[in-house]
């Protein structure tokens, strides 16, 4: 198999090389970005988990050390990283589903793009994000 | 028509894991606004072995692995095929993703299985 698209030529630097940038692509960038360390989080997170079967004592160490204020921001962020992903993910999963782009139309000059029928859509959605995150935060450091 | 089939998948687990991980959050670590209970209290050994003991939790915690594991792992599979790399590297990661998960999956399953049938007497 040849890689000989221009796309994939680019490689990593595809990712934030994109002419001229948009909102979405940026949203695009923080979605792979979140989604690579919410997976890494993840298999920690899992192994981190099974400390429980060296008995009480090592579990309660554990969770002294995961109530630590470094901890408590590392955890905050794993939340907003988390809040972020999903709340793009679900505007991803509408607009790929063709909701919020209006209805079909002829390709005539000059063409209007699909992104900016959705851009409210956008904004909505990392506004709804950034309550959750806010909401998130209070509890978290003000329970 | 297999790899539209692991996109739809990618795709249809997301209801799933936004359900359950919101479960997730909301009793450890939102204890205190859904359950009345302290985030401290949410995590003591005694109360975490109480919840894993329930069969519910056992459904749900291997629920969430599984879908987790397979969104997270098949986006990451996706942005490394992205990579220009060569046909034969490109096959490893598809095995290396296949191992690796089913490795992880298989700790968080031992890990949720012993704490269903842990015994405090044993």
């Amino acid at each position: 198999m040849k890689n000989n698209q221009p796309a994939r030529r680019l490689g990593l630097r595809g990712w934030v090389y994109a002419g001229k940038y948009s909102f979405e692509r940026y949203l695009y960038l923080g979605h792979r970005l979140s989604g690579l360390g919410l997976v890494a989080y993840m298999v920690l997170h899992i192994v981190e988990t099974a400390n429980r079967m060296r008995g009480e004592q090592a579990w309660a160490e554990l969770m002294a050390l995961f109530a630590s204020p470094p901890f408590k921001v590392i955890e905050y962020l794993l939340f907003a990283l988390a809040v972020f992903h999903a709340m793009n993910g679900i505007r991803l999963f509408l607009v790929e589903l063709a909701f919020f782009s209006g209805k079909p139309q002829e390709p005539v000059y000059p063409y209007k793009s699909s992104v900016l029928k959705h851009r409210p859509l956008t904004y909505v959605v990392m506004i709804l994000a950034g309550l959750l995150m806010a909401l998130g935060g209070s509890s978290l450091f003000f329970p | 028509m297999r790899e539209t089939r692991f996109w739809s998948l990618h795709i249809l687990v997301v209801p799933l894991i936004l359900i359950l991980l919101g479960a997730h959050f909301a009793i450890m670590h939102y204890a205190p606004i859904f359950y009345a209970m302290s985030v401290e209290k949410a995590r003591e050994f005694a109360t975490m072995i109480e919840r894993g003991k329930s069969v519910g939790q056992f459904v749900i915690y291997i629920l969430l692995l599984a879908a987790g594991l397979y969104h997270g792992l098949y986006g990451t599979r996706g942005i490394l095929r992205e990579l220009p790399l060569p046909a034969t590297l490109a096959k490893w990661v598809d095995v290396g993703m296949v191992i690796f998960g089913v490795t992880i999956f298989a700790l968080g399953v031992y890990v949720t299985w012993w704490t269903f049938s842990f015994d405090w007497g044993g």
